[in-house]
This record gives C-alpha cells, structure tokens and sequence, in this order.
C-alpha cells in the first residue's frame, strides 16, 4: 500500500514545482484521498481519492473549512483544530477516527497528517492523506470465509499484541463470544510465549518470517475464559496489511495428545522401572539364596564323606540326594545370576572383535574340549556392535551345548558368518549333536525349558534363554535349524560394526 | 570364643566371623589339611577388636599371624575393623585378608582401598573352600616373609 509519509513528500513537491505532472499523479490515486489545508483548516486542493470518498469536487469544497468533514461530537469537542496544532507541533499526526461524507453518512477513516514548510522552515499548511477503512469490508469478509473454514482455532493479531480477527472455533475452544475478544490482548487467552514472539517476530521481513515458522508449531498453554489451562500447538503465519502486519495463528488444543504422550511416557517409565526391580530382585535373591544354599551344600558334603559306609544303606542313599540336589540348586542360582547379569551388568556396545570374543569362549571351555575331544573351527570373523563379555558367553553357550548334547559322536563345531544384510552380520554355529525336533524351535529358548531327563543331559533349562536376552539386547535375533539327528545350526544376527563396511 | 587345638608351634590365626556354618567350616578344612594353626574366633568387629587390643577377657590373648576378617559383621562391619587395624602402628603389619561372600566390585575396591592384603571370596564348592584355606597357610603362613613382633609363637 502507498505509505502516508511517501504520499506527503509527494505533495510537497507539488508545493514548489506545482507542476501539472503532479496534479495528474495526485488525481490517479483513488483509494486515498488526498488534500491541502492552509494554515486555518481551509481546503486549498483536492484530489480525485477524495472526490470519490468524501463526495465533493473540488470546486465545490476548495475554500471551505476541513472542520465540516467531522462529527457534530469531534467539532464539539474542537477536534479540527486540535489536530493541526498537533501536526504543527510535532510535524506529523496519525490517527483513526469517524468522518462525514457530503451526504452526511459517516466512515471509519484511517488517517495521516503532515505539516509543510517552504525551505525557511516557515509553517505553510498541512496535507492530509486518509483512507476509507470500511473499503477493506469485502476482502476482509473473504479472509474471513477462510478462518471459518479452517478446522483449528484461527486468531489474527496486530503488532499491538491486540486480536483483530478469530473464528467461530477459536471463540468454542476459549469459552468467549467474538466480541469479548476482538480488540483484546492476546495475552488474556495465551499468557505466555505469544505476544513476545510477535513482538521478535516484527523487525522480520514477512519472507523471513514465513521461511521460519510455517509448519513450525510452538507448544504453549491456554487460557479458557472459565480460568482453565490447556496445551496447545500454535503455527504462526504474517500477513502484511493495510494496518501493518499481522499475525494469523492456527492453534490447536493438543490437550488429548499431551495426556497420551504423557501416559505413554509414564508406562514406559514404570515398565522399565519394573524391569528393572525385577533384575535386580532376581539378581540380590539369587545372591543371598546361595548363602545358605553353601551351607546345607558343604555340611551334606562333609556328611557323605566322613560317614560314608558308615551308617546304613539308607542313609548313605538320602545324603547322596541331598548333595546332589544342593548342588544343581548351586548350578540353578549361578545361572540365575548369569541371566540377570545379561540386564544389570551390562556393558556398552562398541566395537567388538566376534573372533576375540570367540577365544576368550573357547578359553573356558577347555576342559570340556579337552575332555570330550571337541573339533571346534571358524571362518574368519568380523567386528561387530557388542558388549564382548556377553559375545563371548553367547559362544560359550551354544558351543558348550554342542559339546554337551551327543550321543556318542566326538563333537565338531563350526563357526560361520554370513553378510545378509549392510547393517547386520548373521553368525551360524553348526554342531553334529543329537538335534532338536522343530517343534521345540521356539519352546527351547524359553526359561527352564528342558527337552531331556537329568540323568541323559545334565542342565537347568536356562543357557540358551540367555542367548536369547543377549542377542535381544543387540537388537538381533537367535534361532534354530535342526532335525533329531542330524545336528543343529543356531544362527543369531549382530549389529555390524560401522568399521566394517 | 571357640579355640581350636593344634599341636607344636601353632601358628595363631583370628577368624573374624559371625556365622557358625562358616567357623565350623573353617575348623574342618584346617583340620583335613592337617595344618598347625591355632584358631581363634570373634563373632564380630568389637570382639576382634577386644581381642587385637588385649581387653578385659582377651587381656592374655596372643598376637595373630594372621587375621581372616569377614565383611559382614553385626556391631562393627568388617570394613570398620581394617579401618582400625591398619590405622593402629602395633597392628596394622599383621597379614589382614578379607573373606566374605561378596563378589561386588565395590566391596573389593574399599577393601583394598583400605589396605586389605587380598579379598577372596569363599568358594561355594566344599573342596573349593578347602583348597583355599591351604592356599592362604601355604601362602601367608609359609612362603611369605612377615616381620616378627609381640608375642607371636
């Protein structure tokens, strides 16, 4: 829009060119009416603007008194000539207010005075540039089809702070009718955050603005008209108008998100907390159990030994069943412990060489390898993302199971590693054992699943539900492929470590 | 008090323990082992505190070669008795080793952090627990050098 100032300056220079070039400017404007006033208020020129919006030519109003242009109240109260000693005194007055057409009806005006000076800086009269501000009606009325239509609260606020504009949403979600809010701070129903973001927001061209936050919600809180808080998200749009910019904002009430982002995060807390209490319950309890455990383990212990033969059959049968149950309770507890560790001694993933990993297992298998004669070979390993104590346990499980579960074969055991995928590394550990019928595929990664009796394969049922926890814990996947008899491949996925690929 | 008789030059060792399976425990082994110690008990820290400092009924009490001092004691805890023994000019060069049931990095760290001469914990295997007590007579009672003071042996 054409700005006041520019206007005046314009006028002036008609004032020492009085060039007719100027005249025909002045007359093509039509949405301003602009005009001259000596020095008393007395209309010295007129432009076709204000042919149009006030009704009169200019023969009929050069000569007359500005002062007829306002309400019986203004004149009343001496308005007219409270604005000239205004502009005279401060060189320029802005100002809104109701002004009279020729034919008596009256109009919202916008309206900007300047006072002219020849190049003495002797006051020569004044130049008044308005504008018809019930004109803006129709394009507002369409802005206002668009608010209504939108299905958020929609608020339009001036650099004021003050809400010039809202829809039928806005005034439901705030508890207000329009009225009560139009002309309101926006602070009364968005306390914090809103009004200060207008105010940042105004050294900004509209370009930058826009650049910024469309689509960029702003969480803050509401204010109901009951006194009633809720969250809402607020997108922020300027739109540079007549009255300068303005501030469109969509808000919506997230009051049903926030409660489920809000439940959501407190069952994860309280199932992790859970979790947590429960390893380490699981964890102090199977501590503690084996103190007393010792006890009844190390006397029943030093019964069968120094009084074996010594009492009856009997009682040389009873004690053996003690020392026997005391000690797979022992066996029961450490693997207890050994898969609560998984949880609460956990180490950080880094990088981790499978083949270190790999030694370190077959390190504390030696005995059983060397007992049993065990081939164990591998294909060359790659370096993964892992906590390498439990790759290393991980190994030791299943290539102990391997050792553990035959029926008559010297074990062979081979480690194997296949790329499947950029971000995953697929490690199969193939052993020639008894097998497992694939019905139990599933069934023997769970706690104290146990396919076999005591006295064919000693076990607590609890070895491969900690590879499962560990493979878990690296955000991978453990499972079986095996017939009875034809041994069994456990194949388990591993992050690959970045220094791979 | 519980003494255990050993003939000869008995080496004198305090056990500081408060349960009774484990004093037992300890008697047997030494005594599968066939070793010449000489076991005192105190069942917990004030007693072997008592006992280290010759008061009221240990005035005649001997100077230990060598203390086994559990962590987990009713009125004086462990950790409180080394504090004490190793702060003490006349005590603090008697081997003091912990043995307990605790396997927490922890415990292990402020034990030697004050000046433990090892931390082991007992073994939950009988023969285990009998090798120990051979090894600590084997180590700190044979092999190792220990300066002579008081009235030991």
């Amino acid at each position: 829009m054409a700005d006041g100032v520019a206007a005046a300056i314009i006028i002036g220079s008609t004032l020492q060119d009085s060039g007719e070039k100027y005249r025909m400017l002045l007359d093509s404007i039509r949405d301003y009416a602009i005009f001259l006033l000596d020095l008393d208020g007395v209309v010295t020129s007129w432009n076709a603007g204000a042919e149009r919006i006030k009704g009169y030519t200019a023969a009929e109003i050069v000569g007359q008194r500005y002062s007829r242009f306002f309400t019986d109240d203004d004149i009343r109260e001496g308005r007219p000539a409270e604005i000239l000693r205004l502009t005279a005194a401060t060189g320029r007055h802005e100002e809104q207010g109701i002004r009279v057409r020729k034919d008596g009806s009256q109009f919202r005006a916008s309206l900007t005075f300047t006072a002219l000076r020849d190049s003495a800086g002797e006051l020569q009269g004044f130049a008044e540039l308005s504008h018809d501000l019930s004109e803006r009606t129709a394009s507002e009325a369409r802005y206002r089809g668009l608010l209504e239509a939108a299905p958020d609260a929609m608020v339009v606020v001036n650099q004021a702070g003050e809400i010039v504009l809202l829809n039928v949403q806005a005034e439901q979600q705030f508890g207000y009718r329009r009225d009560e809010l139009i002309g309101q701070q926006v602070t009364n129903i968005i306390p914090v955050g809103f009004a200060e973001r207008i105010i940042s927001d105004g050294t900004r061209t509209a370009a930058e603005a826009l650049a910024q936050e469309i689509g960029t919600g702003i969480e803050l809180v509401a204010l109901r008209n009951d006194g009633s808080e809720f969250p809402i998200e607020i997108m922020l749009s300027p739109l540079d108008t007549a009255e300068g910019r303005l501030v469109t904002a969509a808000i919506r009430d997230i009051s049903v998100r926030k409660a489920a982002e809000l439940t959501l995060a407190q069952s994860i807390e309280s199932l992790s907390r859970s979790n947590e209490e429960l390893e380490q319950f699981a964890y102090v309890a199977s501590h503690d159990l084996q103190e007393p455990l010792r006890m009844v383990s190390s006397y029943t212990q030093l019964l069968g030994r120094r009084y074996a033969g010594q009492l009856d059959s009997d009682a040389d049968e009873f004690i053996s069943y003690a020392v026997d149950g005391a000690a797979r309770m022992q066996r029961l507890i450490q693997d207890l412990l050994s898969y609560s560790r998984v949880g609460t001694k956990a180490q950080d993933m880094v990088t981790a060489s499978s083949e270190a990993a790999l030694e370190r297992a077959l390190h504390d298998l030696r005995g059983a390898i060397e007992e049993s004669g065990a081939q164990v070979t591998h294909d060359a390993l790659p370096d993964v993302l892992a906590d390498e104590r439990q790759l290393a346990q991980l190994f030791q499980n299943l290539i102990g199971n391997g050792i553990k579960y035959q029926s008559g074969n010297v074990p062979e055991i081979h480690i194997s590693v296949a790329d499947e995928s950029s971000d995953m590394c697929i490690f199969s550990v193939r052993d020639n054992g008894i097998g497992i019928d694939a019905q139990y595929s599933k069934k023997i990664f769970g706690m104290f699943q146990r396919l076999h009796g005591r006295d064919e394969y000693a076990g607590t049922g609890i070895g491969l539900a900690i590879c499962k926890k560990i493979v878990e814990r690296h955000g991978g996947t453990i499972s079986v492929d095996s017939q009875p008899g034809q041994g069994s491949t456990f194949s388990f996925a591993l992050p690959r470590s970045e220094r791979n690929s | 008090m519980t003494q255990t008789q050993a003939p000869g030059m008995a080496i004198q060792v305090l056990l500081v323990e408060d349960s009774p399976g484990d004093v037992r425990l300890t008697q047997e082994a030494l005594r599968e082992a066939n070793l010449a110690v000489k076991l005192h008990v105190a069942a917990d820290g004030v007693e072997a505190m008592s006992f280290l400092r010759r008061e009221g009924l240990h005035a005649d009490a001997p100077r230990p070669d060598l203390i086994l001092l559990d962590l987990n004691l009713p009125r004086m805890d462990g950790r409180e008795v080394l504090a004490h023994i190793k702060a003490d000019a006349s005590l603090k060069t008697i081997p003091t080793i912990i043995l307990t049931t605790s396997e927490a990095e922890a415990d292990i760290v402020k034990s030697y952090q004050l000046q433990a001469n090892s931390y082991l914990s007992k073994p939950v295997q009988l023969d285990q627990f009998e090798n120990l007590v051979r090894s600590i007579n084997d180590f700190w009672l044979t092999k190792a050098k220990l300066p002579h003071q008081g009235t030991s042996a």
